[in-house]
């Protein structure tokens, strides 16, 4: 019985969410109708037998290699994000953890920095400097064969601060560039076609399997780490995976789209209070609520005004009140 | 009970540079049930980390079921060897079911999920433990007991020929402890697991376990039954205090009684004090006594009788007959020979019938100041007898009566400091 209330609850939500990026993607400031846009969509992606009469060649354009690609990396974006979150919290058994914890986003932003100020590969430098920090604070962290989930977190912190300033000082050294910086930690889907979002994907799978394949381990690391290893987990192996996964999956994410907060840390948190700890559900259902909610979020930062909001700024509007909301209610309950 | 299941040879162990576990050799056979004591710090739980992969051996060899533990993964120990811990919180929202799953992990990997089979292996594990009614429900809300046999539902479902158990009982109630040591005994009687218990508890070791090894400083002390472990001279070294051993009458094992850490303010002057007793009701003045150093003697005990059993223990000299026979006037000379010197004589809450009111015969010839236990009148069998022997003595010499063993402290300490004027 209650199997069957599960899996209608998933199919629910899976339909919920292809309304909903159905809907994002026909909407946009630009002059096309929804049921232009909607014909469109259904002729050119999904080959349906509809008429385009009257709709000009911009207009596919428009849809076909501007929107959709960046539905297709918002998406994406939002889905790794969140399933990074649920993977973090699970092995830092630490609700407050985000793929951005151990100092990925500071390390990227400030590739990305150094990029634009030399105007030489931002995405490239990012990338790099992601990984570059994660391997800093790993090695900082480790004692002997083992990785203690403590001081992996504070090393990953004073990591990240020290990153951080590193970056100011660029900020400050380079006033010129300093909108621009500004921008990409602000996270922004705008411009973004199908180049960049068939770059991130192999990284984004790769990750995934790596993930999703360490959902029992997860579980079990959940009820603590010594109860883990007598259960005949690894967990030092799956700690290093979820580390590498994540730390892949993120790094290629947020070289493309700049820092998109929030998203790893609220996602994975709505989905646990519904459908509970288990990463076997957990992590397919903060895929599916990850990617849709940043879909949303960005169909707003580009509908919203004339001019373009970064994504990051609404996701962090939004996210914050409603993780409030959510601990609030649970001091309730 | 020839295959060695655990094998300990000159393991040390320990976290740093301090060296918890020194020396240990040890070999537990299959179908033991073998309980760990040894006071805090001794290196019982550390020993439990050994051999479930937690912490590394400096030095020696653990093997478990004939394979070295050092060579083995993490997989395959927990096929060989399930840890019940002390109280188990879990902060995540858990079903049992789920709980008693992660039992099953050991089996899985990428290709194999869990089947038919495993889920069989979780409802048995359940049934066995009495926790299939609450499947459903959260771990997180279960009281302390459900959540121990949850637990050791998990460990039953990893199909392990061993059991180790890290103080499985503390934390729990009486009902609770004994529910859960019934339960690893039914696993040791009936599925022949091998079990390991360290355990706080001597008595509850001494109860269900057949052998008992004793841990002091990184090393074992005694190994045997609990008749050869628990003697007053291995557990006073262990715990370094007074304590009792009895035998239980009711499991006919042995039984701890602690008595005292702190020592008793010792009296002044080291004087003699004789014990009219044989029932059941001295024992504590008489421990009380024997501590503040006083020299006290006994007489005349039935053996057997509490107050027996107790002079026995602390050493007091007494005067003994045999169980349910009368003081004859003979013993009674005796006693009276062994208290001629002494400087009180107490005639403690005693029932008094014919049988003993010979006890109290020629009290009034001796110098020892006579006192009296009041409630000893109102255990009165003797048909007046005893308040008629009172009154004779009454006639030579003063008797001072008390009401229970503190005003009889308080007198003593008074006249103490008066005599010290």
């Amino acid at each position: 019985m209650k199997k069957i209330n599960r899996n209608r609850g998933i199919f629910l939500s899976v339909l919920v969410c292809l309304v909903i990026v159905y809907v994002c993607t026909v909407t946009g400031i630009a002059a096309i109708s929804f049921e232009d846009a909607s014909r469109i969509l259904l002729h050119e992606v999904l080959h349906l037998n509809v008429s385009m009469e009257g709709i000009s060649e911009g207009s596919i354009l428009i849809i076909k290699d501007v929107r959709l690609p960046r539905v297709v990396l918002g998406f994406l974006a939002g889905a790794s994000l969140a399933v990074c979150g649920a993977g973090f919290q699970g092995i830092f058994k630490n609700p407050m953890a985000d793929p951005f914890v151990l100092g990925v986003s500071s390390g990227a932003a400030l590739g990305a920095a150094i990029g634009i100020v030399f105007h030489f590969g931002t995405m490239l430098l990012a990338f790099a400097g992601a990984f570059v920090t994660i391997w800093l604070v790993y090695s900082i962290s480790k004692v002997g064969k083992k990785v203690p989930v403590a001081t992996l977190l504070l090393s990953g912190i004073a990591v990240s601060q020290t990153l951080s300033a590193a970056m100011s000082v660029i900020m400050i050294l380079n006033k010129q560039s300093m909108d621009q910086i500004m921008f990409w930690t602000m996270g922004s889907l705008n411009g973004k076609g199908w180049n960049q979002t068939l770059m991130v994907l192999p990284y984004v799978l790769v990750g995934m399997v790596l993930l999703f394949t360490s959902a029992r381990e997860l579980d079990i690391m959940l009820t603590g780490e010594d109860t883990a290893v007598q259960l005949g987990v690894n967990v030092e192996f799956v700690k290093k995976k979820v580390l590498f996964a994540s730390t892949v999956i993120t790094a290629a994410v947020i070289s493309v789209t700049g820092i998109i907060g929030f998203v790893g840390l609220v996602v994975p948190h709505m989905v646990r209070m519904v459908a509970g700890p288990k990463h076997r559900v957990l992590m397919p259902m903060s895929l599916l609520f990850g990617g849709t909610f940043l879909i949303i979020c960005d169909t707003a930062a580009r509908s919203m005004a004339t001019w373009e909001l970064p994504v990051g700024i609404i996701t962090s509007l939004c996210g914050g009140p409603f993780f409030v909301y959510l601990l609030r209610k649970m001091k309730r309950g | 009970m020839d295959k060695g299941m655990l094998e300990f040879e000159n393991v040390a162990a320990g976290y740093g540079e301090r060296e918890v576990l020194k020396d240990i050799t040890l070999s537990v056979g299959e179908g033991e049930f073998v309980g760990l004591i040894g006071s805090n710090g001794t290196g019982k739980s550390t020993l439990i980390k050994c051999i479930s992969g937690l912490l590394s051996v400096k030095r020696g060899k653990i093997t478990v079921c004939g394979r070295d533990n050092a060579g083995l993964k993490a997989k395959e120990r927990a096929k060989l060897v399930a840890v019940v811990p002390q109280s188990y919180h879990v902060e995540y929202d858990f079903t049992v079911e789920d709980i008693v799953m992660m039992g099953r992990n050991p089996y899985m990997s990428l290709r194999k999920r869990e089947g038919k089979e495993d889920y069989e292996i979780v409802e048995d594990a359940m049934r066995a433990t009495n926790t299939e009614m609450f499947r459903e429900r959260y771990y997180n809300e279960l009281s302390g007991g459900e959540r121990q046999r949850v637990i050791l539902a998990r460990a039953i479902a990893q199909k392990t020929k061993v059991i180790l158990l890290d103080e499985p009982t503390s934390a729990l109630d009486i009902h609770h402890q004994i529910e859960v040591m019934e339960l690893i005994t039914k696993l040791n009687k009936e599925e022949h697991m091998t079990i390991l218990a360290v355990l706080h508890d001597i008595n509850m070791a001494s109860r269900f376990c057949r052998r008992i090894v004793m841990l002091k400083d990184g090393a074992v002390y005694a190994d045997g039954t609990p008749k050869e472990v628990i003697t007053r001279r291995n557990m006073e070294s262990l715990y370094r205090m007074k304590l009792m051993i009895r035998q239980n009458p009711l499991f006919c094992k042995p039984e701890i009684v602690p008595i005292r850490v702190m020592e008793e303010e010792k009296a002044s002057v080291r004087r003699h004090i004789h014990m009219i007793c044989g029932a059941n009701g001295a024992g504590k003045l008489l421990e009380e006594l024997d501590a503040r150093g006083y020299y006290v003697t006994a007489g005349v005990l039935n053996q057997g009788s509490t107050d027996y059993d107790m002079c026995q223990e602390l050493g007091i000299p007494c005067v003994e007959t045999e169980p349910f026979t009368p003081v004859t006037e003979e013993k009674q000379r005796e006693n009276l020979k062994l208290m001629q010197d002494a400087d009180m004589i107490v005639v403690a809450d005693v029932p008094f019938g014919e049988d003993n009111l010979n006890n109290l015969y020629g009290l009034e010839t001796m110098s020892g100041k006579i006192y009296f236990h009041k409630n000893a009148l109102s255990n009165d069998f003797t048909g007046g007898g005893l308040v008629r022997r009172l009154e004779e003595m009454a006639k030579t010499k003063k008797i001072s009566y008390f009401g229970d063993h503190d005003e009889f402290l308080e007198m003593l300490r008074k006249e103490e400091t008066e005599g010290a004027v």
